[in-house]
């Protein structure tokens, strides 16, 4: 075994768990998955010379994974465009407001209560392809925005209003899938109008 | 010195401190910033709840990793493809 093979073993292999539930997301087959994979180190076997000692490795074949993905996607002519986030702030103020609404009936302490590990995993898989990514590298994976958008090859700003499109369209699934279970709380109007107005009206802090 | 102190930052409003909430749990703000709305949620009840939940939920979106069912049959299936490009493995 020569040092290049060792180390790429060393280094690079012992990322495919990562890569395979990277692949995973990505796919949303499994046997597509797998074959994501291969492919993934596959090339970065061929390219590992191009690789600088010291970098990160796992956002290396990340990226090699998410351009292979990309290529097979316009071979297979199923690229969907999908419109981004407008504006990230609004996102988050939506979501936010998400949050006000459900603690109207106390959905959000239900929520925090129950196991939302399943739910969640699904209402991943169901997002458009470019939410999907961002929220995974970002929130799954636990990237900065600037290393997600590096792997995604868009701007930061582009991967920023995704992922807080992705976050708040979870959150609702999330409040959708307690809805789903049963969950029906009474109101606490005296909670719901003081969260309301703090959202809804600037008030600066003293 | 070149840490923002508490005193420097500028009282927000809800609606600010909201919209900056998740570049806050994300640690993606800048010094300022990031005083600005660390003192409106410190004093900010309502405000304090919505970074609370929303920190619960990040915790949870981060919790879901799910772990590949068979990961050592597709490390084999990998190497193999590998040796039949010239990699020999330990």
């Amino acid at each position: 075994m020569n040092d290049r093979d060792a180390h790429f073993e060393k280094s690079a292999l012992t990322c495919l768990p990562d890569v395979a539930r990277f692949a995973r997301s990505l796919t949303r087959s499994e046997s597509a998955a797998d074959d994501l994979v291969q492919e993934t180190f596959l090339r970065a076997y061929r390219g590992y010379a191009s690789f600088q000692p010291g970098a990160d490795v796992r956002r290396w074949l990340f990226t090699i994974c998410h351009h292979a993905f990309l290529r097979i996607q316009e071979r297979e002519q199923r690229m969907v465009l999908s419109s981004d986030g407008d504006d990230a702030e609004l996102e988050t103020l939506g979501a936010v407001m998400g949050h006000v609404a459900a603690q109207r009936s106390g959905l959000d302490a239900y929520v925090c209560s129950i196991d939302v590990g399943p739910a969640i995993r699904d209402a991943i898989e169901q997002l458009a392809a470019p939410y999907r990514l961002a929220v995974t590298l970002v929130d799954v994976e636990g990237m900065s925005y600037d290393e997600s958008a590096q792997v995604a090859a868009v701007p930061v700003g582009t991967i920023r209003s995704r992922l807080f499109r992705a976050r708040r369209l979870l959150q609702e699934q999330l409040f959708e899938y307690a809805r789903d279970l049963g969950f029906t709380g009474a109101a606490d109007t005296t909670r719901t109008t003081r969260e309301s107005v703090s959202i809804t009206s600037p008030r600066p802090d003293q | 010195m070149t840490t923002m102190t508490r005193a420097e930052s500028e009282p927000i409003d809800c609606r600010t401190a909201v919209q900056r909430l998740w570049d806050y749990l994300d640690g993606e703000l800048d010094a300022v910033r990031l005083a600005e709305v660390t003192a409106h949620v410190e004093r900010c009840a309502a405000c304090n709840e919505h970074v609370q939940f929303a920190r619960t939920f990040l915790t949870a979106l981060s919790a879901s990793r799910a772990e590949v069912a068979d990961a050592p049959a597709l490390r084999s299936r990998v190497v193999s493809a590998l040796q039949r490009e010239g990699f020999s493995s330990t």
